[in-house]
């Protein structure tokens, strides 16, 4: 369970982030809000890019703030970029591999860690193409595949599905859904696709001007009028 | 709804990627041995020099390929190795196979020393910073010389009584210490093939590919880089000791900042991305200088030419020669394809 409390980020004198709340229960959460809400980041803070001038973020209990973004991927916490990472000239067994390499303690069987990563993902039969040779699908199955080795305990997703189709999307739809049975971890996802969103989380923080707009039940909060208004544009 | 079973995955067949070290041991061993049976003692003792560069090259492409930095103080740290493995042979009893790797040793110390600025820069600061240091050593080792059998720390003997650096009891002859630097060169390739196909290449390639990259995959950059320091200085110290035994003594002008600047640039235009484009670049610095001597041209010629290489692997081939060569092996082997 990831719980933010009260967490203000400030650069220069814009606040991103202000005097922030809220505790992520569910298996899958969304993250939405309009452009500049502060969604990415509060995934930057989560993962250790961005430092608060106040609040406290806690992981299952663990104050992940005074730790390094290195040392909290090793506390089980892992994160996907708006700009997909898979590295080209690597192939895709070893785009898994390298972080299974920084595991603490290491994986008793990385093979067999990394296997069942890319199994999930569907790329079994890919794991010898190099990351130039994939589209844009691939990549971020690709990064999600990394996500999932080494127990991970938080997987945080900015945007995995920008740009894909329909079909791919549905497809991502249903990995993510797979993913807190299979591995044990709990998913906090970014996107714009409230579909996606719909789909996937059971529950959903608004932001809006880096304030909470509204936290709880997905559908609820879809419904909720100030919500409407801010970021889906109904009046 | 989900499709996927928890226990049923099995375990992919990975290659464990061996054949790519054999490669280097088979296509070095065939030069090396075409080389030892036809060359002349002129043209063995410009290949020696040209295989200890080869190494140093290495590391310079292993930098720039594998984590994007730029180092353009190497050839001041194959005078470190030079240096103290000069000071090792006439100082001690040592043989010369300790003395290679004590220099190996040393200058890896200090070529991490001098990577960390790489720590907080990249890019052309990074260049920039390192080719001080060139220049600084390049300053310091005109100024005191190379050890020559002399006394104190300098080790610097009057101009009568300068000391040739013995080379291994294994290895007197020209051609004997010809293949004895080959191994060198194929154990420092085949070392770094190894690691950057292993754990570390991936860590170096997470870098390379960025600061979050890396970091959200919980690479130690500290480590990482620290690491690709230590082994680019280790193949400069090695490369520099292994000159002194070509030679017996060294001269303070070759390892000046333009020269470490010819490195960096040769190893581009071989390629910086495969070995063979490092065994290319030594060739390139020492073989192309003789090569143009032979056919009564100034070896200072060269430059024009590495000018010229230089841009021509800069504006059309990113790989270097090495990538060419191999790009066409590939399209050979597989007539049709692209």
């Amino acid at each position: 369970m990831i719980s933010i409390q009260d967490v203000t980020v400030q650069f220069g004198g814009v606040r991103p982030l202000n005097a922030l709340y809220a505790d992520f229960t569910d298996p899958i959460c969304g993250l939405i809000g309009p452009n500049g809400a502060g969604k990415t980041t509060l995934l930057n803070v989560l993962s250790g890019f961005v430092t608060p001038i106040a609040g406290k973020v806690l992981l299952d209990g663990l104050d992940l703030l005074p730790l390094s973004p290195e040392e909290r991927f090793r506390k089980g916490l892992r994160r996907s970029f708006q700009s997909e990472q898979v590295v080209d000239d690597l192939t895709v067994w070893d785009n898994l591999m390298a972080a299974c390499d920084n595991l603490s303690p290491a994986s008793p069987n990385p093979e067999a860690e990394v296997s069942r990563a890319l199994h999930f993902v569907g790329l079994s039969q890919d794991a010898q193409r190099l990351g130039a040779a994939l589209n844009l699908f691939e990549r971020r199955m690709v990064e999600i595949g990394k996500a999932l080795v080494g127990q991970p305990k938080v997987i945080l997703l900015d945007e995995p599905g920008a740009g894909m189709s329909e079909a791919e999307s549905a497809i991502l739809r249903q990995r993510l859904l797979g993913i807190p049975p299979n591995f044990g971890a709990q998913i906090l996802l970014i996107d714009h696709d409230v579909d996606l969103i719909q789909a996937t989380c059971s529950q959903t923080l608004v932001l809006d001007f880096g304030e909470k707009l509204a936290l709880g039940p997905t559908a609820e909060v879809l419904r909720n009028k100030a919500v409407r208004n801010a970021y889906l544009g109904v009046e | 709804m989900h499709e996927i079973s928890q226990p049923a995955t099995t375990t992919l067949a990975v290659p464990r990627n061996r054949a790519a070290l054999w490669s280097i041991v088979l296509t070095m061993a065939v030069i090396t041995a075409l080389t030892a049976l036809t060359a002349n003692s002129y043209w063995l003792t410009t290949l020696t020099s040209a295989f200890a560069l080869a190494l140093a090259a290495r590391g310079v492409g292993l930098l720039y390929a594998q984590l994007g930095l730029v180092s353009l103080a190497q050839m001041a740290l194959v005078g470190v190795g030079g240096w103290v493995a000069l000071r090792l042979s006439h100082g001690t009893a040592l043989p010369f196979e300790a003395v290679v790797l004590l220099a190996g040793v040393v200058t890896s110390i200090i070529g991490m020393i001098w990577g960390a600025p790489a720590l907080r820069l990249q890019g052309l600061y990074l260049a920039l910073v390192t080719l001080m240091l060139a220049g600084a050593f390049q300053i310091v080792i005109v100024a005191t010389g190379f050890p020559d059998g002399g006394p104190g720390l300098l080790g610097r003997a009057d101009a009568t009584q300068r000391l040739m650096m013995q080379r291994p009891a294994l290895a007197q002859g020209g051609t004997a210490y010809f293949i004895y630097v080959a191994l060198w060169l194929t154990a420092g390739l085949v070392l770094v093939e190894y690691l950057r196909l292993g754990r570390s290449g991936r860590a170096w390639a997470l870098i390379r590919r960025g600061r979050a990259a890396a970091q959200s995959t919980g690479v130690n950059m500290f480590r990482a880089k620290m690491k690709a320091f230590a082994l680019t200085g280790f193949l400069a110290g090695v490369a520099g000791a292994l000159l002194a035994g070509n030679v017996g003594q060294l001269d303070g002008r070759s390892f000046s900042a333009p020269e470490s600047l010819f490195l960096f640039a040769l190893s581009l235009v071989g390629g910086a991305h495969h070995w063979l484009g490092a065994l290319l670049a030594g060739l390139l610095l020492r073989a192309v200088p003789s090569l143009l001597t032979d056919f009564g041209v100034s070896g200072y010629a060269a430059t024009v030419i590495f000018g010229a290489a230089l841009m021509h692997a800069l504006i059309t081939a990113p790989q270097g020669i090495a990538g060419q060569v191999l790009a066409l092996a590939a399209r050979l082997r597989k007539p049709g394809k692209e």
